[in-house]
């Protein structure tokens, strides 16, 4: 459903020069499945996941979502993803209805299976109550609850989570996982990109933790914590971290 | 450092998929999805909708497009009648030093009366008063004026009026000296006989006993008319003002206009007392007649402020929602929520565009209407103020101009709101956004005030400018030219279609680029920059550093052509000439390329297209091309002196050059200094460096155009840049197709170097028959071949850049994706995917 094959992003930076933001890249995803991007921040998880949403293009390197190639088919791949980031906000003079209905729309969805649509996320993402609130009066956990209808509403069968409960709070945050669960269970094939472990242990069936624009090591959970023979997920990312950091000072020797 | 392997590039590079050549070049004309077909007018409606209601929503939007107006020109119509009330109130004071003598002197007419100015002296008498006067009377004249001059200069008061202290004795003796010449016989006759030659119709109103007018034809006593001759030389008054401050400036045109006045009155009294009659000052009159009607007047003068106005508010009602539509979604982070649903970047630009076109529309009619509405009141107090030319016979614009205006209003807004979509697109703040009105207005400023210099008018040069065009065609409307609307409404209306189509095209431009929208703010340091430049440089140069270059050839040239006028010899030699093709040639176009392409590119070899061997048969084609496009060439020349004909200096400049290269000491160096030295450094500059810089743009059609146009530019008489950028246009074609210099070098040279034979070719082809000369002279020094030619040669260049378009060209990464993403049935959106409606 997803592949990303050797992405590498080059961006140029005034002090630093050209910067590596992601380093030859691989990996898949398949529908029903979690996949999830662990990393700092700063690893590259937001440039892979923009290349995915068609918004960058690589440097160099591949990337075929729902069998359309992002760099040459961008407007297809838009068609059958939802991308929600910290970087995707919500307009302030917009109600909460009109803005799902606009996205809707832009999707291409007829009135009437629209308006279906919508009566159920509404209900089903317990948005009856900010229906008519503007998006400037919202809290940050309506927003993310707007983010999340907006990217559904079309029923896409790929759905990206950018760090998507940074800055909520435990209840939301968990909502949205839950909501994620419940998306997985409907066939959807999702990538989700967190640097929080126990989001990562509780939702993701594969992962990739990615370090400076490299994936260090991929994966099921289990795998991982065989291969490495550590069970504590944290301390799996820290010593593989470190790790890389010790052979990149070799090098640089 | 971190690079990433070519390999890896030209790996990504084979995946895209890639037809053959001939499909590659068609869709490389369809490069940035623009095309009409291919977009979806439901989403373009969407996003109009929801932008406009966005911006509804918005307060202060608002206030600036409905409200502002509203109450802009009424609150513009109090001021001036505040202004016109201070102007009235204002009352200068103005010293008089020395005035008693001139109250002794009976004789003289008043100059003041109950401590001011003689209301007879005044247009209006009831000014008089509005001249406060104060009389400074003392023994010392000298003290009196250094302290008036240093009330003057603090402010306190703002003229002063001083008489010599025998100024009004010389008058009285002028006054007694005119008087007893009248009272003689003798002189009367004189005067007489000079009046009555000078106006013969009129009858002489002279004293009974001067009958003998008629019949005194002896001329007078020569010793007599010396001694009545003998002059009183009266020492002139002085009038002190500061024109450094308007008040004092404003007033001393008022007591000048006074002054005037009251001496017209001595003049016509001393006239008077010796006899003399008033035509002898004054022999006559003229009356003016204007034969246009006050209708016509009235247009006139609308039609020079209201496209003004209009435009100006397009522009100033375009620039804020567009800079909230890019720059304000970037920074409130709705915009990458746009971009990632399916909506293409096309119709997100149409639907912003669209949105601002309305703004700009709708801010400029508002103004208009409300500047109707209150230019009836403003007329009005205008009508108040002291008379002036401008105010006389100011009424309402007629309403037929308004309905012209409301048409041209569509295309102007359509302009202007692209321009300032794409400037907005580039900022990434609001702030940043703000900045860039300035330089928006810089530009469009000059073309809207071009036409309202007094002579311009409506012509198929001026027809041809941007934005100039519309304003002189909206004139012509206001102004009823119907005949002239007619002639020029073509070219007009094409040229701002064009220029839309373009500022369309490259506000999508900004939306696909990534670096436009992802930009992010980082800390500028010199330096560190100037290091980057040298230490990451890539193969070729990138955009930026193209742009540089041609800044940097034109900035060297501005200060070279600076520096050389100043040092110009009075009689330039041909070695001058020489020394100055090469600067003007080396040091200003080749340098910067060169160094440029040896300090930033990895690869300047590549960069100036001399890395690989041209293939023999493209450096054949290019010379015959050159040959083919002479005639093409002079006939454009010529077109483009018709239709917008060479200064006489300029021209005189060009002989002038002409002449010197006659006196070459060797008949092949012209042919260096003019053909080869241009077409070596002219070519490493456009074709090489900025072209290869230029072609990261993704698109070679943009790449060619635009390297055509700075070619064009670097030329300095338009005439010149003109013809240039067409030529430019082949030469960027060529270096594209051929992928090397070489080719390119070589037309230039034959070019160049046809164009300075046919000098002499007119002179060699004197002697032949009428029948065997392929051209025809329309003006000296202007050879256009007989159209036969011309049309055959057209021809014949078309099949040599057919020749070229078979070519397979090298596509830079941009033009490739660009050409891949062309490629891409857009038909198939619709049906792959379920739900669609369309």
């Amino acid at each position: 459903m997803i592949e990303a094959r050797a992405l590498t992003k080059a961006y140029s930076d005034l002090v630093r020069g050209d910067v590596l933001a992601l380093c030859g890249v691989s990996f898949s995803a398949s529908p029903g499945q979690v996949y999830g991007l662990l990393g700092p921040n700063g690893a590259g998880k937001t440039t892979a996941l923009r290349i995915l949403s068609t918004v960058l293009q690589p440097t160099s390197g591949t990337a075929i979502v729902g069998g359309f190639d992002c760099v040459t088919q961008p407007e297809l791949v838009r068609h059958q993803i939802g991308f929600i980031s910290a970087n995707t906000a919500v307009y302030d003079r917009m109600t909460a209805w009109e803005m799902v209905e606009y996205f809707g729309r832009l999707y291409g969805l007829e009135d009437d299976e629209l308006r279906e649509r919508m009566e159920q996320l509404f209900e089903r993402l317990q948005m009856q109550e900010i229906r008519d609130l503007l998006g400037a009066k919202m809290s940050t956990g309506m927003k993310q609850k707007v983010s999340i209808a907006r990217a559904i509403v079309h029923d896409p069968p790929v759905l990206i989570f950018d760090e998507a409960t940074t800055g909520l709070d435990v209840l939301v945050a968990r909502a949205l996982l839950d909501a994620v669960a419940e998306l997985r269970e409907q066939g959807k094939c999702i990538l989700f990109s967190t640097h929080i472990m126990r989001e990562a242990e509780r939702l993701c069936d594969r992962v990739a933790i990615m370090h400076r624009g490299y994936i260090l090591a991929e994966g099921t959970l289990d795998e991982l914590r065989d291969r490495h023979e550590e069970r504590d997920l944290e301390e799996l990312f820290f010593q593989l971290i470190r790790r890389q950091q010790m052979e990149a000072d070799l090098i640089s020797n | 450092m971190a690079t990433f392997p070519a390999l890896e590039v030209l790996g990504y590079c084979r995946e895209v998929p890639t037809g053959p050549v001939e499909t590659t070049l068609k869709s490389s004309l369809t490069h940035l999805p623009t095309c009409l077909a291919h977009m979806n007018w439901r989403n373009v409606r969407l996003i109009y909708g929801r932008e406009i209601r966005d911006q509804l929503r918005d307060r202060r939007t608002l206030f600036m497009i409905a409200v502002l107006p509203l109450l802009l020109y009424p609150l513009l119509g109090m001021s001036v009648f505040q202004l016109s009330q201070f102007l009235r109130k204002s009352e200068p004071r103005v010293l008089v030093i020395g005035s008693e003598q001139l109250a002794a002197s009976k004789e003289l007419p008043r100059l003041f009366e109950a401590g001011s100015f003689a209301p007879e002296l005044f247009d209006d008498p009831v000014d008089a008063a509005r001249l406060r006067v104060e009389f400074v009377n003392g023994a010392n004249q000298e003290q009196s004026v250094s302290t008036a001059e240093q009330r003057l200069k603090s402010g306190d008061a703002q003229v002063v009026l001083r008489f010599p202290p025998d100024f009004g004795q010389r008058l009285k003796e002028l006054r007694d000296q005119v008087e007893s010449r009248g009272n003689d016989p003798q002189n009367i006759r004189g005067l007489a006989h000079f009046a009555q030659s000078s106006e013969q119709n009129v009858p002489v109103p002279l004293d009974a006993d001067s009958s003998g007018i008629h019949t005194n034809t002896e001329p007078a006593d020569a010793s007599e008319q010396e001694q009545a001759v003998q002059p009183v030389t009266i020492p002139e008054p002085q009038l002190y003002y500061n024109s450094g401050k308007e008040k004092s400036a404003v007033a001393h045109v008022q007591v000048a206009h006074v002054l005037d006045a009251w001496k017209s009155q001595i003049i016509r009294e001393n006239l008077a007392a010796s006899r003399v009659p008033m035509n002898v000052a004054k022999p006559f009159d003229v009356a003016p007649h204007d034969v246009a009607e006050k209708k016509q007047h009235q247009a006139l003068l609308w039609s020079k402020i209201l496209p003004f106005v209009l435009f100006i508010w397009a522009l100033t009602g375009a620039f804020y929602p567009a800079v909230d539509l890019c720059a304000g979604e970037k920074e409130r982070g709705t915009l990458e929520t746009l971009l990632s649903s399916p909506a293409l970047r096309t119709e997100i630009v149409w639907g912003k565009l669209l949105t601002v076109m309305t703004f700009s529309a709708a801010t400029a009619l508002l103004n208009l209407f409300s500047l109707g509405f209150t230019a009836r009141y403003i007329v009005a107090q205008l009508k108040m103020l002291p008379a002036s030319d401008i105010t006389h016979g100011l009424d309402l614009p007629p309403l037929a101009s308004a309905m012209w205006l409301i048409v041209a209003l569509a295309p102007m807004s359509a302009l202007f709101s692209a321009l300032c979509l794409a400037c907005a697109a580039f900022a990434r703040s609001t702030k940043e956004g703000q900045y860039y009105l300035m330089p928006l207005l810089l530009v469009i400023m000059p073309l809207m005030m071009l036409p309202m210099a007094p002579g311009s008018e409506l012509n198929l040069g001026n027809s041809l400018i941007p934005v100039t065009g519309v304003v002189l065609l909206l004139m012509a409307l206001v102004q009823g030219n119907y005949a002239d609307v007619l002639r020029y409404a073509v070219p007009v209306v094409g040229v701002t279609l064009i220029c839309c189509h373009w500022a369309i095209r490259w506000a999508v431009f900004q939306f696909n680029q990534e670096s436009v929208l992802f930009r992010e703010s980082e800390r500028f340091d010199l330096r560190g920059w100037i290091a980057r430049l040298v230490r990451d440089r890539k193969d070729t140069p990138s955009l930026a550093e193209a742009f540089f270059c041609v800044a940097l050839i034109y900035v060297t040239q501005f200060f070279t052509q600076l520096a050389i006028s100043a040092n110009t010899p009075a009689n330039p030699d041909f070695r001058f000439f020489a020394l100055l093709i090469f600067i003007s040639q080396v040091v200003c176009i080749a340098m910067p390329a060169l160094l440029m392409a040896m300090f930033f590119t990895e690869r300047p070899l590549k960069t100036l297209l001399l890395d690989r061997a041209p293939s023999p048969a493209a450096c054949g084609v290019a010379v015959l091309l050159a040959l083919l496009l002479h005639p093409v060439g002079l006939q454009i020349v010529h077109w483009i002196r018709v239709l917008y004909p060479i200064q006489n200096d300029v021209l005189t400049d060009l002989e002038a050059f002409g002449d010197l290269l006659k006196k070459a000491p060797y008949p092949w160096l012209p042919y260096v200094l003019m053909a080869a030295m241009p077409a070596l450094c002219e070519e490493l500059a456009f074709r090489g460096f900025v072209l290869s810089g230029l072609r990261h743009l993704g698109s070679k059609r943009w790449a060619i155009g635009l390297s055509a146009v700075f070619f064009g530019i670097a030329h300095g008489v338009i005439q010149q840049s003109l013809a240039a950028a067409a030529v430019g246009m082949v030469l960027g074609y060529v270096a594209v197709q051929t992928g090397s210099l070489v080719p390119c070098i070589l037309f230039h040279l034959t070019y160049n170097g046809l164009m300075f034979a046919t000098l002499k070719l007119s002179e060699i082809a004197r002697d032949w028959p009428t029948w065997a000369v392929p051209f025809h002279q329309p003006a000296p020094g202007v050879i256009v071949y007989n159209w036969p030619v011309v049309v055959v040669c057209a021809l014949g260049s078309l099949i040599l850049l057919r020749w070229l378009h078979r070519l397979p060209y090298q596509a830079t990464r941009e033009e490739q994706i660009s050409e891949a993403r062309a490629r891409q049935p857009h038909h198939a959106l619709t049906a792959s995917v379920p739900g669609n409606a369309e």
